[in-house]
């Protein structure tokens, strides 16, 4: 296992080690403020889209403060970014293609499909 | 010659030793989250499948979850977020008294969140009457969010050692990545409950 190396090769990223403390405090403030709104946003009578829509940006926002800042992305290797977004986007393509597939009729869970048999049958 | 190699100080964004520039034990990191990213994708997805076409008999979840202290929760884990973060800046400086209480305090937010879920199941399981094998909300629910726990559970006892295994005089600014490294698995388990908590709390209340 390597370690961080001591005398490391020319470094464009000099502001790194800068003291990051304030800028963590204020992200994880920020974090908070959005959590708190979207806790409101749930009770507000708005368009149902319309708050669907802002609640899955809001976590956007926070799920790339956080990995980002915190994990330090903006500051390593885009390489990091690379590998972790493709294990991202592969997992956003598996829940996207599964939330298509049993949005189709015939592909509905067994237990939801058994379950509708009587009510269907009640209403003829 | 770097700035970083002029000061003697250690650069913790490189490592001219591997050939990708980044430190072994970070790349390993970043791969074993993108797998985890897929794993809790399926999870995810699976309790969504079952919530948009709910068989006869399922709990209703408005009356079963307690969002006040879900919401409670999730902030505690964001502040624990912030003192990994913390924690991580400070061994990068190498101040290790800094980093020990940063970590005591990251290890404690995340025992308060352990409580609270220990105490949202047992409420679930004993009042709700909402258990893993009696209906499939609560199948996929538990499965789902104790498959969570159990990853907070293990970075807490990650944090534990790490703070004790501190005073062995093996940990300072040169083995910074060690802690990083946990503070990458740390945060990851933070940005998993932010999905969470919209797409499996939140969602419901619309």
């Amino acid at each position: 296992m390597s370690s961080p190396s001591a005398t490391a090769t020319p470094d464009a990223h000099g502001h790194a080690d800068d003291n990051k403390f304030w800028a963590y405090v204020q992200i994880a403030m920020l974090l908070a403020v959005i959590t708190g709104v979207e806790i409101v946003a749930i009770g507000l009578p708005f368009n149902k889209v319309l708050l669907i829509t802002a609640l899955i940006v809001l976590s956007i926002v926070k799920f790339l403060f956080v990995i980002f800042y915190f994990m330090h992305l903006r500051w390593d290797k885009v390489f990091c970014t690379i590998l972790f977004f493709i294990g991202l986007i592969l997992a956003g393509g598996t829940m996207w293609a599964l939330l298509t597939i049993f949005a189709f009729e015939d592909s509905r869970p067994l237990t939801a499909v058994t379950a509708d048999v009587p009510a269907e049958h009640s209403t003829r | 010659m770097s700035s970083h190699a002029a000061s003697g100080t250690v650069d913790h964004h490189h490592d001219a030793s591997t050939a990708t520039g980044i430190p072994n034990k970070k790349l390993l990191m970043w791969a074993f989250l993108a797998s985890d990213c897929m794993f809790f994708g399926t999870l995810i997805s699976t309790h969504l499948i079952y919530r948009l076409h709910p068989p006869a008999g399922n709990p209703e979840p408005r009356v079963v979850f307690d969002v006040p202290l879900t919401s409670f929760s999730t902030f505690i884990l964001l502040m624990s977020s912030l003192m990994m973060a913390l924690a991580v800046n400070a061994i990068q400086k190498g101040n290790l008294r800094s980093m020990r209480f940063s970590l005591l305090t990251t290890a404690f937010f995340g025992a308060i969140f352990l409580g609270c879920q220990v105490w949202e199941f047992w409420h679930f399981v004993h009042e709700k009457h909402m258990t893993i094998t009696n209906s499939i909300l609560g199948t996929t629910f538990f499965t789902l969010t104790g498959t969570h726990g159990l990853h907070v559970l293990i970075g807490v006892i990650w944090l534990i050692s790490m703070y004790f295994y501190s005073f062995t005089g093996r940990v300072g600014e040169k083995q910074a990545i060690d802690v990083e490294s946990m503070g990458l698995y740390w945060h990851f388990v933070d940005i998993v409950w932010i999905v969470i908590f919209t797409a499996v709390y939140l969602l419901e209340y619309l």
